[in-house]
């Protein structure tokens, strides 16, 4: 008859006393065990959102050079020239194949006019946006092309600023082709439907005219740019071989932006794209801001749950132990009996620990049963508000930039890139923070059992002090 | 034997004490019964006696070793059994496990042995049914046979009971006072009885009273 056995024989004689216990031992550990799945749920979270936060590299023209070589040439003619420069899609190319990028994009602009059909104006239009548009020389026409590698993958796109009504999108096997996606509204005023073939007239002193055929229509949301004296529905977009073909750069492009398989990896491939595109015309710069602002909901549930761990453990430990301070004393009379047959103090505590031992094993049980469900629903819960609040902030930073856009900085291509960003990031938030998934390990299931038998242990030495510091007189012969 | 010498104590003040330089002594075979009125210091003198408390001053000798060395656990383990008015048994457990438990805490030469246990109960008018209903099922005067058997059964020499009929009707107190003469004259222990029951105090071999801070051996 041990004292193993008589912790037995008392949870069995004390049913009622047992059954409070193990509720309240349960729910303390229901809660430690939500923050414990919260954790490692946020943890593996944040290892996905590294893989998947479409982190992007993007190589463009070193504007600083460009605008000092613009300063050159300005002081030997009188008219500045500048020039876009440009890079073979050969190196784009073998920089895209390296494994740790997903996929890139190639954007190339020229300018051109209308010839078979009428642009769209907006009420404010005016014509001029010289340098900023047109790239090579001051003359600049009313229609734009953006040559993509493919629509799907270019910012405005995925951003859903623009959208494909009808027809297709611009993909990798146009290249070298003249498909074009123009926007509604201009094909709307002229007439255009998928399969009409369009006009347009360079812009250089040849003036010659290319043909085009319409195999998408896009909407653009909004209808007036912000680039003055543009308006949106007059951008065309093609593959990216045409604008350089329209520009006299053949096989070459200005702009290629790199998205990343693995956004661990940013800083190794920025390094290597640097090196096969070696040139110092080009920035190459990468940008994981959406990443980082992927990162901050995983790292705030992360602290949460490292908050309600800690709180519930210390909690628990205090309540625990204030109901058995509080049950050893109505146990004196029991303790006392023990203490005359000359049991020692460490064999009483023994009792008192194997008694909530069982309990603990008992408690585990249930929240291993409760805690998935309650952790699971706390989890996404707690991760749909941090969701919503980065979002919002998302959206708000990059509400600022677009009142003056083009004036300060580097103009446009700065502006580009906010948007990217932007796109970016709510697209691979869709991806990776809705599948916050709160499953139970091995290793959650040992963090548990430790957490619980810190708690008892603890609770057992405060109210061990009170056994120990009975007198054993005053237990049974004071009345 | 048990030898008591120079035994001075109080609480709070030392000028005030509730007794000085007692000598007393217990000797195996026979019944001491201690009276006294209340607050006079009895259940003091015994916790002494059991090894439960220390007096101020003094020393109390088993076979002419001092308590001090026996170790005061030590001793309550193998050398004294204790009857109390009530609570003598874990409420928890029956009347049978509770002395299983005893003789295991103790480790004494019957651990284990239930079948003897049931027929120490079965003489004390203890049933097999009652020894395994949960203790705290008996009445009182089952629940004080229990300990008495218990103090029976442990290897102890002393048997220290303060006030064991205290809560207990005439009938069952005659009953318990004749098994505590049992416990001295047959199987040779000392039994010390605190009571301010003058018909147990009769009972006894030795009758002491505590009189005006003076023990009196009659
Ligand atoms: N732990 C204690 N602290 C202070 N005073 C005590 C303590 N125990 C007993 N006393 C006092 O000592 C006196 C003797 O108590 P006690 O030995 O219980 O008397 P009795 O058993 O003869 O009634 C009483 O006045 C009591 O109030
Ligand atoms: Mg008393």
């Amino acid at each position: 008859m041990n004292y193993l056995k008589r912790a037995m024989l008392y949870l069995t004689h004390k049913k009622g006393q047992s059954l409070l216990l193990l509720l309240i031992m349960s729910a303390i550990l229901v809660f430690v065990l939500s923050g414990i799945i919260i954790q490692n749920a946020a943890l593996s979270a944040t290892n996905s959102v590294t893989k998947s936060a479409g982190t992007t590299i993007s190589v463009s023209a070193n504007r600083n050079k460009m605008f000092a070589k613009m300063r050159s040439s300005s002081s030997k003619s009188k008219t500045p020239t500048i020039t876009t420069p440009t890079v073979s899609n050969e190196k784009i190319k073998k920089a895209g194949k390296l494994s740790t990028v997903a996929y890139y994009n190639i954007t190339n602009t020229a300018s051109v006019n209308a010839s078979s059909f009428d642009t769209v104006s907006t009420s404010t239009g005016s014509q001029g946006m010289g340098m900023m548009k047109g790239g090579k020389g001051a003359s600049t026409g009313n229609i734009s092309i953006e040559g993509v590698t493919s629509t799907k993958l270019t910012s405005s796109f995925i951003s859903k600023e623009d959208k494909i009504v009808s027809g297709r999108n611009i993909k990798a096997s146009d290249a070298n082709s003249k498909n074009v996606v123009i926007e509604k509204e201009l094909a709307s005023s002229n007439n255009l439907k998928i399969g009409d073939s369009i006009t347009v007239k360079t812009t250089t002193s040849g003036k010659k005219k290319i043909q085009l055929k319409v195999v998408g229509i896009y909407k653009a949301k909004s209808t007036s740019s912000s680039m003055p004296g543009s308006d949106p529905s007059n951008t065309i977009y093609t593959s990216y071989t045409l604008p350089a073909s329209v520009t006299g750069t053949t096989g070459k492009s200005s702009t290629v932006t790199y998205t990343l398989e693995d956004s661990g990896k940013e800083k190794a491939t920025t390094k290597k794209i640097k090196s096969i595109i070696n040139s110092s015309s080009f920035t190459v710069s990468s940008n994981d801001e959406s990443y980082q602002q992927l990162l901050q909901p995983m790292k705030n549930v992360q602290s949460f749950a490292n908050k309600i761990v800690w709180l519930v453990a210390i909690a628990g430990t205090i309540i625990l132990g204030l109901i058995i301070i509080l049950s050893v004393r109505t146990r004196q009379k029991e303790i006392g009996v023990l203490v005359s047959l000359g049991e020692s103090k460490l064999h009483i505590v023994g009792q008192l620990f194997s008694e909530l031992f069982v309990i603990l094993i008992g408690a585990m049980v249930i929240a291993l049963l409760l805690g998935n469900f309650v952790g699971n629903k706390v989890g996404n819960q707690l991760l749909a508000q941090q969701q919503t609040t980065s979002i919002t902030t998302t959206a708000k930073s990059s509400d600022g930039p677009g009142g003056a856009p083009g004036t300060q900085h580097n103009g446009g291509g700065m502006h580009g890139g906010a948007m990217m960003s932007q796109a970016s990031t709510s697209s691979a938030s869709q991806r990776a923070l809705k599948t916050l998934n709160t499953s139970i390990s091995p290793s959650s299931i040992m963090k548990l059992g430790g957490m619980g038998l810190v708690i008892i242990a603890l609770a057992v030495c405060v109210s061990s002090i009170s056994i120990l510091r009975l007198r054993p007189k005053d237990i049974l012969l004071g009345e | 034997m048990l030898t008591v010498k120079n035994l001075t104590h109080w609480y709070g003040q030392a000028d005030k004490p509730l007794y000085e330089d007692v000598d007393l002594s217990f000797d195996t075979g026979q019944v001491y019964t201690i009276v006294g009125a209340s607050g006079s210091g009895k259940t003091t003198l015994l916790s002494f006696l059991a090894g439960l408390d220390k007096p101020q001053k003094g020393d109390i000798f088993l076979d002419g070793k001092n308590l001090k060395k026996i170790g005061a656990t030590n001793y309550r383990k193998h050398k004294v059994a204790i009857v109390f008015q009530q609570y003598n048994l874990l409420g928890y457990m029956s009347a049978l496990d509770n002395i299983l438990t005893a003789l295991s805490v103790t480790g004494s030469a019957h651990k284990g042995e239930r079948q003897y246990v049931l027929d120490t109960l079965k003489r004390v008018g203890i049933n097999e049914d009652d020894a395994k209903k949960n203790a705290q099922k008996l009445s009182g005067g089952q629940q004080q046979r229990v300990a008495i058997v218990r103090a029976l059964l442990v290897d102890a020499n002393i048997v220290i009971a303060d006030e064991p009929t205290g809560n207990l009707d005439g009938e069952n107190a005659a009953m318990i006072i004749n098994l505590f003469q049992e416990l001295a004259h047959d199987h040779q222990k000392s039994v010390i009885i605190v009571t301010h029951d003058p018909h147990v105090a009769d009972q006894g071999d030795v009758k002491i009273s505590l009189e005006n801070r003076e023990f009196v051996v009659a």
